[in-house]
Formats: C-alpha cells, structure tokens, sequence
C-alpha cells in the first residue's frame, strides 16, 4: 500500500471515529498513533505519541493561552462584562433591537479582553440573557445575537484561533493580532446592522428599551474605563515591543486582577472560580492541540499535506478560486466538525498551498479566523450555540441556530470583502516593525 | 458500593489535583509579571521561560480528569443521540474501552520516558531542573483518566437496567 493511500485512509478512519463521541483530540492521537505504528513501528509510535504529549503540554508558546484565558475569567467574575453591557445599554438600548445591538457592542469590548469565543459566548449569555428576556426579547434574537456576538472573541484581539495559527505556521502573533482589529470593527458594525434590520421588519422580536438620560449615559462611561485601559496596556506592550505575547497574557491578566482587587470587585471565590474555568478551558484546548500535533506526525510521514499542496499548484484555476474552494472546504467542515479542531487539522494542509499562491500569511490567518467565526454558529456542532444553551437551558438549540444565521452572513460578507480588498486586514500590521 | 466509593475516591483525587493545576496558572501569572517588572529595573528572573513552560505542563496535565468528569472536553455526538438509548450505551462502552487502552498507553510509555530522562539527566538549559518529575505528573494523570473509563464501563453494567449513568460526568467517560 502506498504511503499516500495510508493517509487518505487515516483521514476517513479520523471522520468516521469523530462521529463516535470520542473527545475529537483523542481520536486525532488514537489514529494519528495508530497510523504511525503501521507506518514505522510500535515502539516509535508510542515514542512519538508521549513526546508530543509532553512537549505541548509544557511548551512555552502555549502557555499564552491559559493566561488569556484567565484575563477574561477575572473579568467576568469582577463583573467587568456586566459594565461594558450596561455603557452599551445606556447609550443605544431605546433603538431598534437596541439591547440586542448593546449585547453586541458588549461582546465587542470583552472580546478585546478575552482570547476565546466559547468564553466570550458564555459571558455575555449569562450577563445578557436575563436582561433582554425582561424587556420582551425573542429568544430566537437574543440567543443568535449572544452565540454570534461571542464569535468576535476570536477576532478582536486577543485571540486563542490567532495564537494557534501563529505557533503553528511561524508567523508574528501580534502582527496576527493587529490584522483582527479592523475586521473586527467592520464586522461589529455589521452585526449591529443586521441586527436592526430584524428589528426594524419585525419590531415584535425586539422592543426598544427605554431611553437613558444624557446624565445616566455619561455616568455610565466610567464602565468602559477598566476594559479600554487594560486593552491599552495588552495591545501597547505587544504593539510597542515591550513583551512577547505570553508577558502579555501575564501582565493582562494581572492587570485584570489588580484592578478588580482595587475596586474590591472580586472576591477569593472569584478568584477560584476564574482560575478553575481556566483549568478546564485550557485543557480543552491543549488536547485538542496535542490530539493535532500526533495527527499531524503521522501525516507528515504520508506526505500527503505535500501531495495535496502539489495537486491543487497544478489545478488550472485561478488563485481566488482555489482560495474560494478553501473557504467552502471550512464551510462545510466547520458544520460538522469542531472549528479548532479543523484548524488544527487543515492548516498544515492549505498553509503551503495559499502561501504558494501568493497570498499573504496574516490575511489567510484573519481569514482562517472568520470561517471559525461561521463554524462555531453553524449546525449541527455549531460550539457557541451549544455554549448559550448550556445557560439559556430552556430555549431549543434549532431556534438558536436559527436566530444566528441572519449574523452569518454578515460574516460571509466581511469574508468575500476581506478576499478582495486584504488591505482591511494588513493596514494595520504594515505598521508594526519585523 | 465498592465502585461508588472508588467513583468517590477518583472524584476527590481528581479535583485535588485540578486544585494544584489552578495554583500552576496563578504562578504562572505571577512569574511571567513579575520577570517583566524586574526586567524593567534591570533584575529579570532568571529561567522565567523555563518555569512557565513546565508550570503549563502541571497546568494542563493535572486539569485532565476534572476536565473529563465535567464533560469539558470537544466531542461529537449529533449522530449518536439519535440511536436508542441501549444502542447509545452500548456505543460508550465500547468508547470507555478504546480511550481505556489508549490512556493505559499513554501513562506507562509516559513512565518510561520519565525513567529515560532521569537515566539521561535531561532537564532545562538555565535552571537544570529536571523534566522526569513533570512527565511522571503526565503518566499519573493518563492513569487517573484510565481508572475513570474503567469504573465509568463498569458502572454502566452496575445498574439494574442497564441505563443508569454514572455520576457525576453523565453518559461516557469524557
């Protein structure tokens, strides 16, 4: 058997054990050491399995994550999510879909605190749910608001999905994080839109909220203070070259705590709670991680990533078209397998094709960033959707997904914008020196 | 009662050990702080890179069978809940056998590497500490996850008819 077929073989086994309830991470390391013990031997396959193990787990560079992570926790228990909602509430909740356009506007600001998209989801879920429900809201809005709100926790730095994609195909992850900023904001606006587009057709899924006073508005700017400073202080001390992105993740996630100490916002229980979620969050994440890294020794010994990047450089298709082929590949596998696990598993895939072809590392990374954004909000393993269930336990994920997908589009459409004008994403990182 | 005392003892291990896994984040927050501070006066910590990187592998590796017995870990089963509930638990205890075996892999080749790293003397570049104790924390911690699939397989037989889940961590192992 060629070694080719040996991988193309390994790849369906990996499709068809996903489906099986195994933890997506282990079934990557159960075939990637399957695999690899057929192709060499037991013994090196076991090597490799256990190196790789530990290797991930105590690398360095991905040691950022957890402390990402752990600066959102602190925020969120020192209730600096609940002030970001309230300034946005203050400020445009008598609009149409206003509190619904507030969640968004809150989901915004704590992503520019928080690395994660499950994080940022169930957050906001837990802070806003209650709030919109109160004034009416149809569960259909206010729960697709909140699982596609929560996406730009991956977009708008920092971001777990950038850090992953520098790590793994060499490129400067603030760099990285500077290309989200602009998109970010574009597709914050554009969630906004379509929000009150809905409102406005059907004012019945969203009345508007009563209107604050123009001193309430400006008391309630003291909320946006902490999370515009700590901001300041992450993305200047990375953008400024004062530290690397795991200082950063550090210095953030003391900041954090220093603040919300100062302001005795945060109690120790808090600080468990935050560091537990941590815990758990981060190693989600890292077997996930390691699962890949196993998967991905095995096919790198197939050389299939190889033979696919040959395959498609000789497609007589233009460069966009293969990109739009890539895209619709993400699409499609991110209905139905985990986001970061298909990244984790593709990139080393198309990262030489795209490269190949031309295109510029940090944009293919913005645009690796937003068809996760599609695949945490897309049926059938949608994660932000099954996120906001976990906290709205009564409402049927279908209408979920269904209140969702008018936001969906919003991100295919900064996604084709992005694929035709990439200056969006590399205005910003041409700033940055290296 | 056997199994549930032992379910009890794996419970209260694994939240011990997810308690020492939060101290590892807390210091790493700290160190990585705390070098950037000293940096700044000239002073930076020595092997701050080192003691990051192997408070990650506490972190991670400690946090595996709380995460586990929460559910915490990504897993696809949109097609799985559609079978009956007896096709279901047949379905996880075929899954709590195979991530069995691949845990008892995973820790006892865990402990070998230890064994060859301590008969190796490999350990970091600056602060010469050794990597064995931190692999063997690997290998512990896989051995737990495989005494969780075991005693999840077991219990799902434990029940009268056939369907009871095991508490806590509901219907398979992870």
């Amino acid at each position: 058997m060629s070694v080719t077929i040996v991988g193309v073989i390994g790849i369906v086994a990996l499709f068809v054990l996903i489906f099986s309830r195994i933890p997506v991470g282990l079934v990557m390391a159960l075939v990637g050491v399957t695999g690899f013990a057929y192709m060499i031997n037991v013994d090196a396959a076991m090597s490799m399995m256990v190196k790789d193990i530990f290797d991930v787990f105590g690398s360095y560079n991905l040691t950022v994550i957890p402390l990402f992570i752990l600066m959102g926790q602190i925020a969120f228990h020192a209730g600096i999510s609940a002030r970001l909602f309230n300034v946005a509430y203050k400020m445009i909740g008598h609009w149409p879909g206003g509190m619904a356009i507030a969640t968004i506007g809150a989901c915004a600001g704590f992503a520019a605190i928080c690395g994660s998209t499950n994080a940022t989801a169930a957050t906001m879920a837990s802070v806003t749910l209650p709030e919109m429900k109160k004034y009416g809201y149809k569960d259909s809005i206010a729960t697709g608001v909140v699982a596609a709100g929560g996406s730009l926790g991956i977009l708008i730095p920092p971001s777990v999905i950038f850090i992953l994609y520098g790590i793994m195909t060499e490129q400067s992850i603030g760099k990285l994080f500077m290309a989200g900023i602009l998109p970010g904001i574009i597709l914050t606006i554009l969630f906004m839109l379509v929000v009150m587009i809905w409102a406005i057709m059907d004012p019945e899924v969203a009345p508007r909220g009563p209107k604050s006073t123009f001193k309430e508005k400006i008391v309630s700017l003291s909320g946006i203070i902490e999370t515009l400073l700590l901001f300041i202080l992450v993305m200047g001390g990375l953008f400024g070259g004062l530290f690397t992105p795991t200082e950063a993740g550090g210095v953030g996630a003391m900041g954090t705590l220093v603040i919300a100490l100062v302001q005795r916002k945060i109690t120790f229980k808090g600080i468990f709670e935050a560091l537990f979620e941590t815990t758990r969050i981060t190693a989600m994440i890292l077997v996930i991680v390691a699962g890949a890294t196993i998967f991905g020794h095995f096919l790198a010994i197939t050389r299939l990533p190889y033979d696919i990047a040959q395959m498609v450089s000789t497609l007589a298709l233009p460069p966009f078209a293969i990109m739009g082929l890539i895209i619709l590949v993400y699409l499609v596998g991110g209905c139905f397998i985990d986001a970061l696990a298909l990244i984790m598993l593709t990139v080393p895939i198309f990262f030489p094709v795209v490269t190949a072809m031309g295109f510029d590392p940090v944009w293919f990374g913005v645009i690796i960033v937003l068809v996760t954004q599609m695949g945490v909000i897309t049926p059938p393993v949608g994660l932000n959707v099954y996120v906001v269930q976990s906290v709205a336990t009564e409402v049927p994920l279908e209408t979920i997904f269904k209140g969702a997908m008018p936001l969906l589009f919003a991100i295919i459409l900064i996604t084709v914008v992005l694929i035709f004008v990439p200056q969006l994403a590399l205005f910003l990182p041409s700033f940055m020196a290296g | 009662m056997f199994l549930e005392k032992t379910h009890r003892f794996v419970y209260s291990l694994s939240k011990g050990l997810n308690g020492i896994a939060a101290c590892s984040v807390f210091f790493m927050m700290a160190i990585t702080c705390a070098d950037v501070i000293f940096r700044y006066f000239r002073h930076p910590i020595t092997g701050t890179f080192e003691l990051v990187g192997l408070s990650g592998a506490v972190a991670v590796s400690f946090a595996l069978a709380q995460t586990s017995l929460e559910k915490g870990h990504i897993a696809v089963d949109f097609i799985v809940r559609k079978f009956s509930e007896k096709t279901r638990l047949w379905v996880e205890r075929v899954n709590d056998i195979i991530l069995a075996v691949l845990f008892a892999l995973i820790s006892w080749h865990s402990f070998i590497l230890a064994l060859s790293s301590k008969a190796n003397n490999e350990g970091t570049m600056t602060l010469q500490l050794p990597f064995y104790p931190f692999i063997i924390g690997i290998s512990v911690s896989f051995g737990l996850l495989f005494f969780i699939c075991l005693l999840h397989f077991m219990l799902s037989f434990a029940s009268s008819d056939g369907s009871k889940e095991a508490e806590p961590g509901g219907a398979t192992c992870l």
